[in-house]
């Protein structure tokens, strides 16, 4: 029985009529602990995440430093943004690393997930090594990978002049070295999603597709990747929304340089923002980011899940 | 059972409401017995102590006042916080950089413009100040201790290859030239944190921005370009081939080291020059205590007599306005600009002290630019006059690797036309 299952017969189970005329009153309206288990995480969440969204998307229609006097100046900040060459080159970049990287992590820990999936020997080992990068702050790794693109490539690989030359200071490769890094570790999550997708095939399928004589490529195609379908809606989702808003790997490799050439949105916000002191115009920015970061997952849910198998 | 939970309950919040009451209470708790607690917002982690024995002797002579030293990291973020929240400490200091010119203009720091300790600052230091930015004709700060931003030069390597310190640009080159042929690396490149680009661009660009460049740059606002009166591709042209020729001169994969390499490196002889500031004098004595360097400014001139030392002042005092303690906070900072305590933090600190008549420390780097301080031959920092939403350090380190000059001045341009197109001015101070 799968999880859609159960949750549907437990549905269906529960409005018994049993002892209707007593219990009544007690179904009409749930238990008052449950109403104390979700207020605080509302009331949190309204607190912490709402209210400094309203805030923030009222800032960006002033003039606001981040401190002393302001007015508002209506949409100039949005209008700007559009002629700002900066800006779009920085959505260029996001969106180039969100499609490279999405795709790059998704075939990786696809396959990585089939083989932890398999009959291999000390399973369990693997599984934990593979899930080693998601626990390591991607700071500290990001240092290493740092080291490892400046000092050591250079002497390992010094015939090929991209990596003898660092190639973190590559104007046109810079963001492949970002891409590597991002790639290792989101790999990590993926895999344990893909394996739980896996594991939710039975193997009886596989047993019959055999007996009719169907090849490991065929029941790849026709039963695994069609029944894990979910699982990859969500993690294409999931990738392409964490792509989009990098930050840490770009400030630990190479800090948008060189030059901007690898300067994400969210750093350009951060930057322009904090350090730059265009509170209120980066904050414009981060609203429409927002928006494209919404409609982006809006429309791949559409698409991905029209070609999701339901069984 | 129901009876008990709601004693529970009582009892809990009873706790919360004692506790609640409590922190707020060591908030406004005062001593009263006439001790005035002044709050000491101190920005800078290195002169954590020695700020720390200055409050210690000035409270031993003053009982009647308790300073409590702050020490922030990232304190420009902080103070704004703390201005927005209204909450402005007693005592201020904090790096003049642009972000302090910027809150200068906003009006919240007090006017320093008859204070007699203002008198004893030497005028070229207060000059770099107002520079920054104030809130009109008002002194807002009050310039304590500077740095300088020079070449620094390993005098063991020169004497021993008989080079003199370089005054023109065409003997700086020649020195480089002739480091090159007896085998010795001019310089130690640290690109991989671009940051280290910007040290030579601000001296070698602050013989361009002489005669009012930025002024005018503001007053053209978005109509900078090519063709206006002056503009990044109009006056910077040298600035960017002399920076360019100076990297030319760098070691092997100077693109992938970085400042503490650089230290490292210079500090065990394996190059004759950095192109850092004074700021880099201490990491480098970490490492060899023994070094014998020196400081020259940039000559980017062919008249010795031009010579401009690019200084910044590393530690400003200030205070909000309209500051209940302003007699005590007043009395503290007087204290610190006493020529034998100044004298004191300044050698500790390996800075220069901005009053006038104090003697430096013998620290030969320090001697080698005293006299551009005497004369006034200092300069600010021109990047505090660009503004911080422009990314120039990625703009110049980006040249620094691919070498045009044309791209990166008409890349400056651009952001500042921008800039300058989509700031739009408070028009009041009372809309908030």
């Amino acid at each position: 029985m799968t999880i859609t299952q159960a949750v549907r017969s437990t549905a269906t189970q529960t409005p018994a009529p049993k002892r209707a005329g007593r219990v009544r009153s007690g179904t009409k309206r749930a238990a008052s602990a449950y109403y104390w288990m979700v207020w605080p995480a509302v009331i949190a969440f309204a607190a912490f995440h709402t209210l400094p969204d309203i805030v923030g998307i009222f800032f960006s229609f002033t003039n606001y430093a981040g401190y002393g006097a302001w007015n508002f100046v209506g949409l100039s900040n949005y209008l700007n943004l559009f002629r700002d060459d900066r800006v779009l080159q920085a959505y260029g970049f996001s969106f180039l690393f969100a499609i490279v990287a999405t795709i790059l992590t998704n075939a990786f820990s696809l396959a990585i997930a089939l083989g932890l999936n398999a009959k291999i020997k000390a399973r369990n080992f693997w599984r934990g090594v593979y899930f080693v990068p998601y626990i390591l702050a991607i700071l500290v790794i990001g240092y290493v990978f740092q080291f490892f693109f400046s000092n050591s490539l250079p002497k390992i690989l010094a015939g090929i002049p991209v990596f003898a030359d660092n190639i973190l200071t590559d104007q046109t490769w810079a963001w492949t070295a970002i891409v590597a890094l991002a790639v290792w570790q989101a790999c990590a999550f993926a895999i344990i999603i893909y394996l739980s997708g896996l594991q939710t095939i039975p193997v009886e399928m596989y047993e019959a597709a055999s007996l009719d004589g169907a090849s490991s490529w065929r029941q790849f195609r026709s039963i695994t990747f069609p029944l894990i379908g979910a699982f990859f809606t969500i993690n294409v989702v999931l990738s392409l929304k964490g792509f989009l808003q990098v930050f840490d790997p770009i400030i630990a490799l190479t800090n948008g340089g060189p030059g901007t050439s690898t300067e994400s949105v969210t750093l350009l916000i951060f930057r322009g923002g904090f350090s730059g002191g265009e509170f209120a115009y980066q904050t414009a920015n981060a609203v429409v980011f927002f928006i494209v970061i919404t409609i982006v997952s809006l429309f791949q849910f559409r698409v991905l899940q029209r070609r999701e198998a339901d069984f | 059972m129901i009876e008990r939970t709601r004693t529970t309950a009582r009892a809990a919040a009873l706790l919360a409401a004692a506790s609640l009451a409590i922190g707020l209470g060591g908030c406004a708790s005062s001593p009263g017995d006439g001790v005035t607690t002044l709050n000491f917002f101190q920005f800078k982690g290195e002169a954590l102590e020695d700020f720390g024995e200055m409050i210690a002797d000035f409270e031993a002579e003053n009982p009647d006042i308790r300073i409590v030293q702050n020490q922030v990291a990232d304190a420009d973020t902080l103070i704004r916080t703390l201005l927005v929240k209204d909450r402005v400490p007693d005592i201020i200091t904090l790096n003049a950089n642009g972000n302090f010119g910027r809150l200068a203009q906003a009006g919240v720091f007090r006017d320093f413009s008859s204070e007699p300790v203002l008198e004893t600052i030497n005028p070229a230091v207060q000059d770099i100040l107002a520079d920054l930015g104030s809130f009109g004709e008002e002194v807002n700060g009050l310039g304590y201790v500077n740095n300088a931003n020079g070449v620094i030069y390993n005098q063991t390597i020169f004497d021993e290859q008989g080079l003199e310190v370089p005054e023109t640009w065409d003997e700086f080159i020649a020195v480089c030239d002739a480091l090159d042929a007896a085998g010795i690396t001019p310089f130690y490149g640290t690109l991989a944190d671009s940051w280290t680009g910007i040290p030579s661009w601000n001296a070698l660009g602050a013989y361009a921005a002489q005669d009012g460049f930025f002024d005018k740059m503001r007053e053209q606002g978005e109509n900078v370009g090519p063709d206006s009166e002056v503009s990044f591709e109009k006056n910077f042209a040298e600035t960017m081939d002399q920076q360019y020729a100076l990297f030319s001169y760098m070691q092997e994969g100077y693109r992938g080291k970085t400042y503490d390499d650089g230290n490292a490196a210079f500090a065990n002889g394996e190059v004759a020059m950095l192109l850092q500031g004074i700021w880099a004098t201490n990491p480098i004595k970490q490492v060899n205590p023994d070094i014998e360097m020196g400081i020259f400014p940039y000559p980017a001139t062919d008249d010795p007599d031009d010579r401009l030392l690019v200084s910044g002042v590393d530690v400003v005092f200030t205070m909000g306005k309209n500051n209940p303690n302003e007699e005590a906070a007043m009395r503290f900072i007087e204290y610190a600009f006493q020529k034998d305590v100044i004298e004191d933090f300044a050698a500790s600190q390996n800075m220069v002290p901005s009053v006038e008549g104090a003697e430096l420390s013998d620290d030969p780097a320090l001697q080698s630019v005293k006299p551009f301080f005497d004369d006034g031959r200092i300069t600010g920092f021109i990047d505090h006059q660009i503004p911080p939403s422009i990314p120039l350090i990625p703009i110049d380190q980006e040249f620094l690797f691919n070498g045009n000059a044309q791209a990166a001045l008409a890349a400056l341009d651009n952001e500042w036309r921008k800039v300058a197109a989509r700031t739009i001015p408070v028009t009041t101070g009372e809309d908030q």
